[in-house]
């Protein structure tokens, strides 16, 4: 795994199909990561989260109760998250470029559409490791940086409250 | 336009990488393999899965056609999206190519109480038969048929939703 030491992640994988967290984990088992927690809802998942400090999350947006929207939200802001910059890698059906641009608002890393593939979950993962982005903090939001080059070379006026489309490759 | 609030930009530390160390070097071909391995052992649960997932929409439909609320909506939305999410993913992809179908039309047809149910019942049909014959082919020229005339009066009903 070009000298990854995997078996030292924690990784929390949410979603609220016992199905798909059995081939999450199964897949991030064979990349050689042994600490996976589970969470089938978005309440548990932060119970989890507070308790585990997990290094990185897989996340899915659809969940009865606490969307994974919420629950990033909640990662990015609240008092009581273990931390407010652990990757967040949202995994879900949901493909349109307006739901990508929910996701990069909520303050979503990565962004990966169903279906799930090994080589999509691992470049993923190797994205958020090698690729971290800047964090940005502003009235209105706080998380990665949403351009995903070049943002700390902006020097023009803040554009964010109204539209913030450019990061969404 | 001008600068009306501060922002900070800063680089966290990168914890992850001090973490688990290694250089990019392209992906690991040998643990895509295993990790491949490692699904095709799952592979034979799959159609039990999509199969599990089938029978909840339908549940999930017949709660909707007794009450038409907005909870009642929401599960159904949100089997379909699974199965829209799983299917492909599980084998069936022309079963989720009608629950996408399914997910457009509740997009566009939010009020529970317009969401034509007729149309409803002929995703949850089509999804059942695609199923039920254990159809795989995303070439299935039957299959392809139905899912694209469900889309064409998918399109039509939003249209008129619009």
């Amino acid at each position: 795994m070009s000298g990854y030491r995997f078996d030292r992640l924690k990784i929390l994988v949410v979603d609220d199909s016992a199905h798909m967290r059995k081939l999450v984990t199964t897949i991030l088992q064979a990349f050689g990561i042994i600490q996976i927690y589970e969470a089938g809802e978005g309440d548990r998942a932060w119970t989890v989260l507070r308790d585990a400090n997990p290094d990185v999350v897989i996340l899915d947006w659809m969940m009865e109760g606490m969307s994974g929207l919420d629950l990033v939200k909640l990662i990015r802001t609240s008092a009581q998250t273990p931390n407010p910059f652990v990757p967040v890698i949202m995994l879900t059906g949901y493909t349109h470029i307006d739901r990508v641009r929910q996701a990069r608002d909520a303050g979503v890393n990565e962004f990966l559409a169903k279906p799930v593939s090994v080589k999509a979950i691992l470049s993923r993962l190797i994205s958020v490791i090698e690729h971290p982005r800047p964090f940005v903090r502003t009235k209105s939001y706080f998380g990665p940086c949403r351009r995903r080059r070049g943002a700390d070379e902006y020097r023009g006026p803040e554009r964010r409250v109204t539209a913030d489309i450019a990061a969404v490759g | 336009m001008s600068k009306e609030h501060p922002i900070e930009l800063f680089m966290p530390p990168n914890m992850l990488k001090a973490k688990v160390g290694g250089s990019i070097g392209g992906l690991d071909m040998a643990a895509i393999k295993r990790a491949e391995a490692a699904v095709e052992t799952l592979k034979s649960d799959f159609a039990g899965w999509v199969g599990d997932d089938v029978e909840r929409l339908s549940a999930c439909r017949d709660r909707f056609a007794k009450k038409q609320d907005a909870a009642a909506r929401d599960d159904l939305f949100r089997a379909g999206h699974d199965i829209k999410g799983q299917a492909t993913t599980f084998e069936f992809p022309l079963v989720a190519r009608v629950a996408s179908s399914l997910c457009k039309l509740m997009d566009a047809v939010t009020a529970p109480g317009d969401v034509p149910l007729h149309l409803v019942d002929a995703h949850v049909s089509a999804i059942r038969i695609i199923f039920r014959d254990g159809i795989k082919d995303s070439s299935n020229r039957m299959a392809i048929e139905l899912a694209e005339e469900l889309e064409a009066r998918v399109v039509e009903t939003c249209e008129l939703a619009a």
